[in-house]
């Protein structure tokens, strides 16, 4: 057959490869970015998506790629006998569907073996079900194990000294190394895979147009065949639309996953050109077989995800009632003497219940950690801005380091050059043997100091500068990120925004203490996993410092006062990070408080070290530390935190299941047991329910991110998540990871951050939002805002409405309100 | 102290973690092993101080049972046991100790320490044995337990392939050894290491029976060593979590440069088999180190630089510098366990990497050229100097003009990277050059005391192909640096992108001789089938 066909190109007319090149766009949509591993915050993995349910999105996966998003019916059976998940939870489920099945029929398939779903077939499995695995290398782990480290090495940015060309991009580029590759040939067999190589098309989309004309996929068929061949290197995928992502933010461009897609393309096209009579039979009987693949993978599902509703069903069920008990009237307490505001993170809320049983005179907050400023930050003596924002935004402020001179940034210059230059004698080709016998014993010291807890943390910031000169540091707010320069009135508008998001707007108090997080994990690739997210995956040190600084700039205060928001003078902000890990929480810039505040400021320190012993406490037992004093639980929290060895530093994001956007006091009374995330928000100040759109359109869409990443993690770890985490081995110097040797870059959060090894200790719910505001602006935004409304129309999260009036909870399901939870 | 106690003292280190492995429990799997490794340390100090404080080569008075004094007879105490006992006995306490933290949750740790506690006591036997069959035979033990390791994990497939590689490779090193073994027994009468040295003393020329055992000693250990082209096991077991590989790389790979070391005044004797060693040793250090430049994820890069810095080691075997291979087993293995169980701190060293990017073009070839001719011209001058002021070590000598040029070549980029003219600069350049200088050099006169090292005839081929093979990795390693783009780079990337081709042929015939069966394919076949129900239908 391969003698009469050639890779001319198809004639077609010009409406046909528009139609095609349309084809593969939508294929290339549905991928969701991945954020490289210095900065990697959450992700729905399934964002392009959000237009149908989850549900529904994974039978289609399911199909496409054998991933399955809903726990094993093990797990279930699990928390029905743990009593987390009730008879009357299913039968709420079953009502809520409406589904013509009864409890003893759920039962039933909750006690069933796992159902076993095949997945649409490539052309790359019919090749390998004429192989005999067991003596030959599979196809399938060829194609995805060479195409990865291709990948890799072209998206290298630090790893290996001598890469790939990168003329043409990546298809040109791996076009080139695969004419001369010849381990096809001498790793797998294949005979005339120079000749057929030789034909491949030069471009992405003329590989595509030959490809699905030569393997006759049906024209229905091809975006589904070609999302398929994506998922097959899910994780490069994602990585090729994190650079889509990132140049779209910029107002660019990216055609990476385009010829990601032509690179899986060719390989289909070659393996069919080889093949026989007898494949090709085979072929066309699979492809026949695609349609009931479908309705098999939807079918055998259905009622497992009846399960699932029904245990996040359990969970609302505490919550909601438990709210209306807010409501309360309550004698007035005793006057603020300081408010904190913290980030919505699960891990506050841990801290902000201890510290609120500290003192009852502090009063905290919750607002996303990047304090509502769109910044970069250029440290010094650094060529490079990193974004300190959510990945959603672009950057629009740049921040720098004042406080320090011209002449500390040169010497970090040399300092760090200095041990670039090491750094390659190490690691270069020649010098790597001078190297070993020179300095090679130096590191038996290392390896005590590390083995024995001697050595320090991994930080970054404190690169190339001594501890004098990092005290020195103060990051602040300096131009737009273009370079203009910064008016008194951007900085107002700046504040006044601030202030505004976070319903602080009166009744200041003496002290104001802006508190980021971070967290302290030793020789962690995922460490930027474990710090704020909405901080770009760095900590909120640089986001809380500059906001203070703002607030407490006396032109800025005028500026703030003819807005409408007046600050006291005797009010002082101040900025604080939360080091999640350890939950102390280190206060910046105290040189330049006022003396007048020194009282407030020493009881604000007990407090804090007060309320980090009990939210120590609270997290100790989940960690595995068990020790009965104060002293030795921050010991040993301390001591892990330091540990080179260790894969579980602390439980992150962890079990989160909630978002409530209310003012505190209605939450103020439950113990979330840090499942929640909390959001300050009093619709009373907000008439036209602007800062209610930006809530929802931001932080809500940032915690949805984090639960689904969660969520999909632990569903399906071999696609969704990284894997073992002793296994792991950084790619590219910050790409991602592999588990192991190779295999395509994994994407998502280790299986040692969800389980502990014998038990999940992450649920998978989808999340649930609860907001204090009307239902009619609820409505507005979802009307306006069409992502939004998918996900809550199409269940990717629960919305809740909490009434205070009323004292009733409600929750919105199909375009409609019903009352759960009334306190009358 | 006691001589025959001493040697009794000594066998109490591989036997403790002997004895741990059948304390092993399901409760407390690392236990054992922890306080094994530390008093395996406490014990390898402890003889080595009492060793070297008196000399115990001279034999004991028979106050001790005659059962004890002829297992003593079996141990060999010297500079180098005392070296590499507290060497693998640190290297165990350091992996032990990450080990428990590491694994903690998994279902398999009690396997886990079992396995890595029989492969710590098979190599502690090896160390201390005087005998070649009980070192052969202990060789193999090694790698059968830590083939346990290796496939720790049973379900990945990856894991599974590589280990059969290795084990496939193993075997043909034992059948090497088995038949040099053979070979000098029958020419010797006996396997005792002191009775073959000093048979070999007495033998300027040897008999080929003898060449002939040395040059199959040669392809034993290099098969073993991961010198190409049996080097793909070393590389693909990244599949076995961390501390496994820091294992492997600093404990266990380097076997072969400690078992030429144990046979020097041997191998002294055996000039065809220490060219060969010369050349497979250069080779791989030449290409491996190149190949290891383009490798994209850490710990593959780790691998590679093993598998080069074992050619090197055996570079250093081949041209009688035994004392420089001890040295650099040592510090390669301190360094390459680091390395490993700090390899997550990959992205943090990207970070400060990127915080001074791309501040500096690649340099021009001319100034980089001219650069190194200096630096070169200054090493070699130093050297001269220091070496005609103070050096009365006669292996030092010999060596010293060969490795004053890998030195001078290797510094040379360092320095021309950071200088830039300034009076600043220029005292930094100095300072670093001379600090490495004196660390090498000062490693190699200790190297020197720690053991004796057998004088042989001078080798000038040996160092011809040595020179040549760096001059060779100098000139490429220059093009490639200052012109990233340029057709050298262009033509020689996407071959040692592929390691050369020198793999695939071995890997697939490792899938034909010895498939690899996982759990997991039963199910893939369960899904198959059930698909091929649905296509049928």
């Amino acid at each position: 057959m391969t003698a009469t066909t050639t890779t001319e190109l198809p004639d077609a007319s010009a409406d046909d490869v528009d139609e095609l090149d349309a084809i593969m766009e939508r294929a290339c949509a549905l991928i969701a970015p991945t954020w490289p591993l210095d900065r990697f915050i959450a992700v729905n993995p399934f964002w392009e998506m959000v237009d149908q349910p989850l549900p529904a999105v994974s039978s289609r996966l399911t199909a496409l790629s054998g991933a399955r998003l809903v726990m094993p019916r093990a797990w279930f059976r699990e928390e029905w006998k743990a009593g987390r998940l009730r008879d009357a939870d299913l039968e709420d489920a079953i009502a809520e569907a409406g589904a013509a099945l009864g409890l003893a029929d759920l039962h039933a398939i909750m006690n069933d073996e796992e159902p076993v779903t095949p997945r649409r077939a490539r052309f790359m499995d019919i090749a390998d079900s004429e192989r005999d695995l067991e003596r030959h290398m599979s196809w399938r782990d060829f194609v995805i194990h060479s195409s990865s480290q291709f990948c890799a090495a072209y998206f290298d940015a630090g790893q290996a000294r001598l890469a790939p060309s990168r003329d043409g991009g990546l298809y040109a580029s791996w076009r080139r190394q695969a004419g001369q590759d010849r381990s096809p040939a001498l790793l797998m067999g294949l005979r005339n895979y120079k000749s057929t190589v030789s034909e491949v098309p030069p471009t992405a989309r003329a590989m595509a147009r030959v490809a699905l004309r030569d393997l006759e996929i049906p024209t229905e068929e091809y975006q589904s065949y070609l999302t398929g061949l994506l998922l097959d290197l899910n994780g490069w995928a994602a990585w090729c639309a994190y650079r889509r992502w990132t140049a779209r933010l910029s107002g660019g461009t990216d055609d990476a996953l385009v010829d990601l897609l032509g690179i899986r393309l060719a390989w289909e096209w070659v393996l069919h050109r080889q093949g026989g009579a007898g494949l090709a039979l085979s072929w066309r009987k699979a492809k026949a077989a695609w349609p009931s693949v479908d309705g098999l993978a939807s079918s055998a599902q259905t009622s497992d995800w009846l399960l699932q509703r029904a245990s996040e069903i359990a969970w609302q069920r505490g919550i909601c009632a438990q709210l209306p008990a807010g409501w309360r009237p309550r004698s007035m307490a005793e006057p603020i003497s300081v408010q904190a505001a913290f980030c919505i993170d699960v891990r506050s809320e841990v801290f902000r219940r201890a510290l609120e049983r500290q003192a009852p005179r502090v009063q905290t907050m919750g607002f996303a950690g990047f304090f509502g400023l769109p910044i970069e930050y250029q440290p010094i003596g650094s060529t490079h801005a990193r974004p300190q924002l959510p990945g959603l935004l672009a950057a629009r402020f740049r921040v720098t380091d004042s406080g320090v001179t011209g002449e500390v940034a040169a010497q970090r210059e040399v300092r760090l050059d200095g041990d670039s230059a090491w750094k390659s004698f190490k690691t270069s080709a020649l010098s790597t043997f001078a190297f070993v016998e020179s300095l090679g014993l130096l590191f038996g010291g290392k390896l005590i100091a590390d083995s024995f807890g001697f050595s320090g943390s991994d930080g970054t910031e404190r690169a190339g500068l001594t501890a004098a000169e990092h005290a020195l540091r103060r990051p602040r707010l300096t131009a737009h990120a273009d370079g203009a320069a910064l008016a008194l009135e951007d900085r107002c508008k700046l504040a006044e925004g601030m202030l505004r998001a976070m319903s602080l707007t009166r009744d200041f108090a003496r002290l104001v203490v802006l508190v980021g997080h971070g967290s302290q994990t030793r020789n962690n690739p995922h460490a930027a996993g474990l710090d704020c997210g909405a901080c770009c995956g760095q900590t909120g040190e640089v986001n809380a410092r500059v906001a203070a600084a703002l607030l407490n700039e006396f032109e800025v205060r005028a500026g703030l006062s003819s807005r409408g928001i007046d600050i006291p003078a005797s009010t002082r902000f101040l900025a604080a990070l939360h080091d999640t890990t350890t939950d102390h929480v280190t206060l910046y810039e105290l040189d330049d408080v006022p003396a007048s505040h020194t009282a407030d400021l020493r009881a604000l320190r007990g407090w804090l070290d007060g309320a980090a012993q009990q939210a120590r406490r609270e997290r100790a037992p989940r960690l595995g530390v068990s020790a009965l004093s104060d002293s030795s639980v921050r010991a040993a929290i301390e001591q892990r935190a330091a540990d080179w060895a260790q894969v579980r530093p602390e439980w992150g994001l962890a079990n989160n299941a909630a978002f409530i956007i209310a003012p505190r006091s209605t939450s103020r009374h439950i113990d979330f047991a840090g499942r929640s995330f909390l959001h300050d928000y009093r619709f009373e100040d907000d008439p036209d329910f602007g800062i209610l759109e930006l809530i929802m359109t931001a932080p809500m869409v940032v915690t949805h991110w984090i639960n689904l990443q969660y969520y999909a993690s632990t569903v399906d770890n071999v696609r969704y998540g990284s894997g073992n985490k002793v296994l792991h081995n950084v790619v590219g110097g910050h790409l991602g990871v592999f588990e192991g040797n190779g295999g395509d870059l994994r994407i998502g959060l280790p299986m040692q951050s969800l389980h502990d090894g014998e038990r999940w200790v992450h649920t998978p719910l989808r999340l649930s939002v609860f907001i204090e505001a009307p239902r009619a602006a609820i409505e507005g935004v979802l009307r306006k805002h069409e992502k939004v409304r998918a996900l809550v129309n199409n269940e990717w999260i629960h919305l809740f409405q909490l009434d205070a009036n009323a004292g009733s909870v409600s929750a919105y399901r199909r375009q409609a309100w019903r009352v759960v939870t009334s306190a009358r | 102290m006691n001589a025959t106690l001493l040697r009794l003292i000594a066998i109490l280190i591989p036997l403790s973690f002997g004895l741990g492995v059948t304390l092993v429990t399901l409760r407390r799997p690392f236990q054992p092993a922890f306080v094994a490794a530390h008093g395996a340390l406490g014990l390898s100090v402890l003889v080595a101080i009492a060793g070297v404080a008196g000399p115990p080569g001279v034999a004991a008075p028979g106050d001790l049972p005659s059962a004890a004094t002829r297992l003593a007879h079996l141990v060999r105490l010297d500079g180098v046991t005392y070296v590499m006992l507290i060497l693998v006995s640190f290297i165990a306490v350091v992996i032990v100790r990450y080990s428990q933290t590491y694994l903690e949750g998994d279902p398999g740790q009690a396997r886990y320490s079992r396995a890595l506690l029989a492969t710590l006591a098979a190599v502690t036997v090896l160390v201390l044995s005087v005998n070649l069959l009980v070192i052969a035979l202990a060789w193999m033990a090694t790698s059968v337990a830590l083939h346990q390791l290796l496939t720790f994990y049973r379900d990945r497939r990856p894991a599974i392939v590589a280990a059969h590689k290795k084990f496939l490779v193993s075997r043909l090193a034992d059948g090497c050894m088995l038949g040099a073994i053979v070979l000098i027994g029958l020419t010797v009468g006996g396997l005792d290491l002191d009775v073959l040295n000093a048979w070999a003393a007495a033998h300027e020329a040897m008999p080929p029976t003898m060449q002939l055992a040395a040059v199959l000693l040669v392809v034993g250990v290099s098969l073993k060593s991961a010198q190409l082209p049996f080097h793909g096991w070393l590389i693909q077991v990244m599949e076995a979590p961390t501390p496994v590989s820091a294992l492997l790389h600093a404990g266990v790979v380097n076997i072969g440069g400690f078992v030429m070391i144990r046979l020097a005044p041997f191998m002294a004797r055996a000039p065809i088999a220490q060219t060969l060693l010369v050349v497979i040793g250069t080779i791989t250090a030449v290409v491996a180190a190149l190949v290891m430049t383009t490798r994209v994820s850490v710990k593959v890069a780790l691998a590679w630089s093993t598998c080069a810095q074992m050619g090197f080691m055996l570079i250093e075997c081949g041209v009688g510098a035994w004392h420089l291979a001890l040295l650099h087993l040592v510090a390669h293995s301190l360094y390459k366990a680091h390395a490993f169980l700090s390899a997550g701190t990959a992205v943090n060293v990207w970070r400060v990497q990127a915080i001074a990017e791309s501040r500096r073009p690649p340099l021009a070839l001319t100034r980089m050229v001219a650069g190194a001719a200096l630096v070169f011209g200054a090493v070699a001058a130093s050297v001269a100097a220091a070496h005609a002021l103070l050096s009365r070590n006669a292996a030092a000598s010999a060596t010293l003009a060969p490795f004053t040029i890998v030195l001078g070549l290797s510094l040379s980029p360092l320095v021309v990277r950071t200088f830039d003219g300034g009076a600043g600069s220029l005292l930094r350049v100095v300072l670093r050059g001379a600090a490495v200088g004196a660390l090498y050099f000062g490693g190699h006169t200790v190297a020197g005391h720690v053991m004796s090292v057998p004088q042989g005839p001078a080798r000038p081929l040996a160092w011809i192909v040595v020179i040549a093979g760096f001059l060779l990795l100098f000139a490429v390693e220059v093009t490639l640096a200052c012109r990233p783009e340029g057709r050298l780079a262009r033509v020689i990337q996407p071959r040692l992108f592929a390691g050369l081709y020198l793999d695939e042929l071995f890997t697939r015939l490792t899938f034909r001789i010895w498939p690899p069966r996982l759990h997991e394919l039963a199910n893939v076949e369960r899904a198959l089938r059930l698909a091929r129900t649905l296509e049928s239908r």
